[in-house]
């Protein structure tokens, strides 16, 4: 809040200054500002050449999933410059490379402008142009008789990065026309992290106060290059460390960029965060350094009615066998270290404990989350000012379509039978194996939108084959923007707007505990024919023969605004396309959720003995009170959804709810009967990784990465990006190559039973021994000319960029995604990019 | 590091002498503004500290500058360098933004190396105005210093020489494949950091720092004890704290360094090379 009042501040010294300007350059060539005059940080723009004031437009970036808020510059109708919108309460004013070069996502010259309609064989790039009626029809002729016969469910949507309105617009026309078949992506970025906090505190998405913070560690997230909720997470945190002295430590096999500027790098090896936050456990329980504040909203035992005390004595005795010398065995951590980074985090006022894909994308990575809520509640440090908080974010309240009689969905999104127990956040990477294989059905039209199934999941061979073959699936479209790996089997290709030519309404967690609501709206009109998904739906709509509650994607976001307590009152629709944000002034930083306490009086509300939850047995659908309170909360199905509250020592509180499929009590399941009955650990416990048991001598472990100026798979068109970072050798250890005789630079084979990559060594004092890693935007089959160093095989329409006879660089990376298995934690079905052994040898 | 050879820039014979003669020509010309007369007509002198406690390594800055100037691909207007030193598990990483530096000149005559090169300079006069209303006097010229210390390049009086790209120590000059030279169009024009001079003249700060995530670039006017790049250069103590301090060009970025990048992360330009100047992530 203080930073955005300074913001404003500049704001009004910004005009002043202007004015100043302009008075001072009105008799000459040159204008100049004297030194007393502060000039504003940003808020306007100016065409070098010109010297014209561009027009400035507020709207959200999409490069990542942090979607800031950000004001695009547009001179003569071109979008020219983008900038961190200086009122945002998240951003701050500020944008990251990757946001910075979306200018080059509307205008790189592979685009694909026009619908494109296949004619030779799948994967022949042999296409036609046809037009957008044409198209829709084609797809109506398609989807109308499954719907028509009761089958809708054979009709699968899949979707990458979709959120906010741009999800909620497409799950409405999916109810509309009946199907559930719905995929996803989350199982690939970090599933296992939620669904270890769901089966806890019950929601999901942990952010970090770093404005307040007084301590941090970091597990395998490089929060300075790349991160879910980068742009205002990043930057509190650097000037956290270095403004207020707040020391970080990192744990990371790699020397990131966050560790690099962390007060210290901590190598540690794969797999092991989990074993070494146990071990701080371990550290902080003897030496009496815990916090027993929050011991009491914790189960630890399967006594849902243990004391503090006796919950203390569980706690020890759960962690007694981690100790630093035990886990420096396995985790190449000196135990010395552990205590005292243990001993710092405890006795910190507050303290932030960070993990993300490096933590969890394992083997049991979900039960590695539980390790690091774990030592977060020990010490006091969940939800509380300066803690692991519980992330917040906009409520939009938005128009709902009718939605269709039948509604059916294909059992194809949560793995195969047996993979994952708790896969809340499905099975994605198996999508395609399981339409392969069949056993639960297979889409008959499938349609995938902002994401590349055969370049992001694992094992990219098969994928491809899979989408080539049409006896699989007979029907295939895509939105795009970019011919890629996948786009080339599709039998339609639809052209995609970028985000920077649409509408949409944006509700990202902030960094500081108060909700920001914002918009994204078009900052150019859509190149050529490109379409928004959201004024598809109500066209393909009435070819179906049914109505949507909008007309267009603006009439969607203009209806939401009308409809949303706060945005309604400050202007609404009108107010938000000015201004681009919005929060509520008087708002307080929202922490201490569980401590809230609850009035049970109300109708159906018993207090259920077995648990101490209060919850409403008429709204949980039990016969009767006496029946309710025989079965008992835990026995009646659905239950969950009913409670109220949880009895902790007398008092009613709301305390951590059951928000997800975990059927819980209300306290932190530390003990956790469904971990429990489905045979994974009950309490957080170290699990070796059984790969790398049994791994030879001779084999390494390959760990992927992100780094600051690339996405997954969306960034690599873009030509400011690319010229960066076109290349991604392999890291290796010097040790580790001289075993192979590999020397820096050499060409490497990096390979395994499923397949091969071939790349460079890059031999480096920055990463551990034993592994190799290599970073996970590049290889790219097609991506266009500043991506894969050639022309997509098929004409877009895009107009073409004089900008290429500058590009200079041959190289264009290699993709590890070959050689990795689509492979689950058996516990949240999160894919295992880290867990894979290869062999390595010069090429 | 790729090659400067795979460069644009490259093909450009950067070697070209002729030094003698230019020394000549610049020391003909009188200082641009006497020191007294600055005081009196209060110019700003505009500057930027990186801290580079806070600088990560985003490259948000890069990306930031390529588009606000639509710069072209194969030469860069600022990079950060990276580097990696020490032995593992010990092992440090440093980074540092590295741009024009604005310099001042040499004690003698207060002219930066690039532009005692250039031959078009000293060329027009101008004069520049300062917000309370004075004028200062001043000469222009194929590349020149502002009275407000903003080191510029006319391409309309640019000949395309490409000598003040060889003088730079720093090697942050370019030719621009998409701009002529005004005074010889068989050649391209010369470009670089003008600090975004067009931001600047309207009362913004330029577009690296306006994206800087950390605030790691500061920037300001020097003259202004006010001013919180003044008040950092005096509280740390800066003015030595400069690339190749040695060369005498007074630079006019100043480096907040406690970890020693400037000796750890800094590479040099090798002579008639430019590929310490493309931004590479490894």
């Amino acid at each position: 809040m203080t930073k955005l009042k300074l913001n404003r501040r500049n704001f009004m010294q910004l005009a002043g200054a202007g004015g100043a300007a302009m008075a001072a350059g009105a008799g000459g060539s040159d204008k100049a500002l004297a030194g007393s005059v502060k000039l504003a940080e940003g808020g306007k723009d100016f065409s070098p050449t010109t010297g014209k004031e561009r027009k400035a437009i507020p709207s959200a970036c999409w490069t990542c999933v942090t979607r800031d808020s950000m004001i695009g510059y547009v001179e003569d109708g071109r979008l020219k410059k983008l900038e961190g919108h200086p009122q945002s309460i998240r951003g701050l004013g500020k944008l990251c490379a990757k946001g910075q070069a979306g200018v080059n996502q509307v205008y790189f010259p592979d685009r694909i402008l026009y619908p494109m309609q296949r004619v030779g064989k799948r994967g022949e790039h042999k296409w036609k142009r046809i037009s957008w009626d044409a198209a829709l029809d084609l797809i109506a002729s398609k989807l109308k008789p499954l719907r028509d016969a009761g089958t809708p469910e054979l009709f699968m949507y899949h979707y990458g990065r979709h959120k906010a309105s741009q999800a909620a617009t497409m799950y409405d026309f999916m109810a509309a026309y009946g199907t559930g078949t719905i995929g996803n992506h989350t199982s690939v970025c970090e599933a296992g992290k939620w669904v270890g906090q769901e089966s806890l505190w019950g929601g999901m998405y942990d952010n970090w106060d770093y404005d307040k913070t007084d301590f941090v560690v970091i597990f395998g997230s490089n929060q300075f290059e790349t991160h879910t909720n980068h742009i205002p997470t990043s930057q509190r945190l650097i000037r956290a460390h270095v403004d207020r002295g707040v020391p970080i430590y990192t744990f990371d096999v790699r020397l990131t960029n966050t560790a690099a500027k962390s007060t210290e790098w901590v190598p540690i090896n794969v797999g092991h965060d989990g074993l070494v936050m146990l071990s701080m456990i371990n550290v902080i329980m003897n030496e009496n350094l815990y916090r027993k504040d929050h011991f009491k909203f914790m189960r630890v035992t399967k006594d849902y009615h243990a004391t503090t005390a006796q919950k203390i004595a569980a706690v020890k005795a759960n962690v007694a066998k981690y100790t630093p010398e035990f886990a420096e065995k396995q985790s190449g951590v000196p135990a010395a270290k552990i205590r005292e980074i243990a001993r710092g985090f405890a006795k910190a006022k507050s303290a932030c404990l960070v993990t993300y894909r490096g933590t969890v994308m394992h083997y049991h990575g979900a039960d590695q989350e539980r390790a690091a809520m774990l030592l977060s509640a020990i010490t006091n440090n969940l939800d509380r000012a300066g803690g692991r908080v519980m992330g917040v974010g906009a409520g939009w309240k938005a128009p709902s379509s009718k939605k269709a009689k039948v509604n059916k969905a294909l059992h194809i999104k949560d793995g195969f039978p047996g993979e994952a127990a708790y896969p809340t956040h499905h099975v994605s990477h198996q999508v395609l194996p399981l339409i392969k294989d069949g056993q639960h059905g297979r889409p008959k039209v499938y349609w995938w939108s902002c994401y590349n199934p055969a370049f992001i999941n694992g094992n990219n061979d098969e994928a491809r084959a899979i989408l080539k073959d049409e006896s699989i699936m007979p029907f295939l479209i895509t939105s795009t923007i970019a011919y890629d790996e996948s786009s080339q089997y599709a039998d339609l290709i639809l052209p995609d707007v970028t985000y920077l030519e649409r509408w949409d309404w944006e509700d990202m967690v902030s960094a500081n505990q108060i909700a920001e609501f914002y918009i994204r709206q078009p900052l150019v009109k859509p190149l050529g024919e490109a379409r928004c998904q959201g004024d598809v739906w109500p066209e393909l709509a009435k070819r179906l023969g049914f109505e949507l509650a909008y007309s267009s994607k603006e009439d969607y976001v203009r209806q939401s605004c009308e409809m949303t307590p706060g945005v309604k009152e400050a202007g609404g629709f009108e107010y938000m396309k000015k201004h681009g944000v919005w929060h509520d002034p008087k708002a307080k930083p929202n922490y201490g959720f569980y401590e809230q306490k609850v009035d049970v009086s109300g109708d159906g509300v018993i207090r259920d003995d077995k648990t101490g939850v209060y919850w409403n047995w008429k709204k949980a659908g039990v016969a009767s009170a006496a029946a309710a309170k025989k079965k008992g909360y835990l026995g009646v199905k659905g239950a969950k959804a009913s409670y109220v509250a949880q009895d902790i020592g007398g008092t009613a509180y709301l305390a951590y709810p059951p928000n997800t499929k975990f059927v819980k009590a209300g306290y932190l399941d530390f003990y956790s009967d469904n971990f429990a009955k489905k045979g994974f650990p009950a309490f957080p416990t170290y699990t070796p990784i059984p790969e790398h048991v049994k791994m030879a001598k001779d084999e390494l472990i390959l760990t992927t990465y992100k780094i600051a100026v690339h996405s997954h798979s969306r960034t690599a068109q873009c030509k400011w990006l690319a010229e960066i970072k076109h290349d991604n050798p392999g890291w290796i250890n010097p040790k580790t190559a001289a075993e192979r005789g590999i020397k820096d630079g050499d060409k490497i084979k990096v390979h395994n039973e499923i397949g091969e990559v071939m790349t460079t060594a890059h031999v480096t004092e920055g990463i551990i021994p034993g592994i190799i890693a290599i970073s996970h935007h590049l290889g790219r089959q097609h991506s266009g000319i500043y991506g894969s160093g050639k022309n997509s095989p098929i004409n877009g329409g895009a107009s073409p960029d004089p900008d290429v006879k500058n590009m200079w660089w041959k190289k264009h990376g290699a993709h590890p995604n070959t050689v990795i298995p689509n492979s689950s934690d058996p516990i949240s079905g999160t894919q295992r990019w880290m867990d894979t052994v290869v062999r390595v040898s010069k090429a | 590091m790729n090659k400067i050879d795979k460069l644009k820039i490259s093909r450009r014979d950067l070697l070209t002498t002729g030094t003698g003669a230019a020394v000549v020509g610049a020391a003909a010309v009188a200082t641009p503004l006497k020191s007294a007369e600055a005081a009196k007509a209060k110019a700003p002198r505009w500057g930027m500290v990186m801290d580079l406690r806070k600088c990560i390594g985003c490259r948000a800055c890069t990306v930031a500058c390529k588009a606000e100037n639509d710069v072209s691909l194969g030469r860069f207007r600022t990079v950060v360098q990276e580097n990696t030193y020490g032995k593992f598990p010990n092992t440090k990483k440093g980074f540092l933004p590295i741009m024009c530096n604005h310099c001042e000149g040499n004690e003698k005559d207060k002219i930066p190396p690039c532009i005692k090169e250039c031959p078009e300079f000293p060329g027009e006069r101008a004069k520049f105005k300062t917000p309370d209303g004075k004028t200062i006097r001043y000469r222009k010229g194929g590349t020149y210093k502002r009275p407000d210390g903003v080191v510029l390049v006319d391409t309309e009086k640019c000949i395309g020489c490409g000598k003040c790209i060889d003088a730079c120590p720093y090697g942050v000059r370019s030719f621009d494949p998409f701009t002529k030279a005004g005074k010889d169009t068989s050649k391209q024009a010369v470009d670089k950091c003008d600090l975004c001079v067009h931001r600047l003249d309207n009362g913004l700060e330029p577009s690296c720092a306006n994206t800087c995530q950390g605030r790691a670039r500061i920037f300001g006017d020097l003259n202004d004890p006010g001013s919180k790049v003044a008040q950092l250069v005096k509280e740390h103590n800066l003015a030595d704290n400069v690339l190749l301090k040695e060369e005498g060009t007074k630079p006019h970025v100043f480096y907040i360094d406690p970890d020693g990048a400037l000796k750890n992360v800094y590479k040099k330009r090798e002579k008639g090379k430019l590929d310490h100047y493309v931004d590479l992530i490894p």
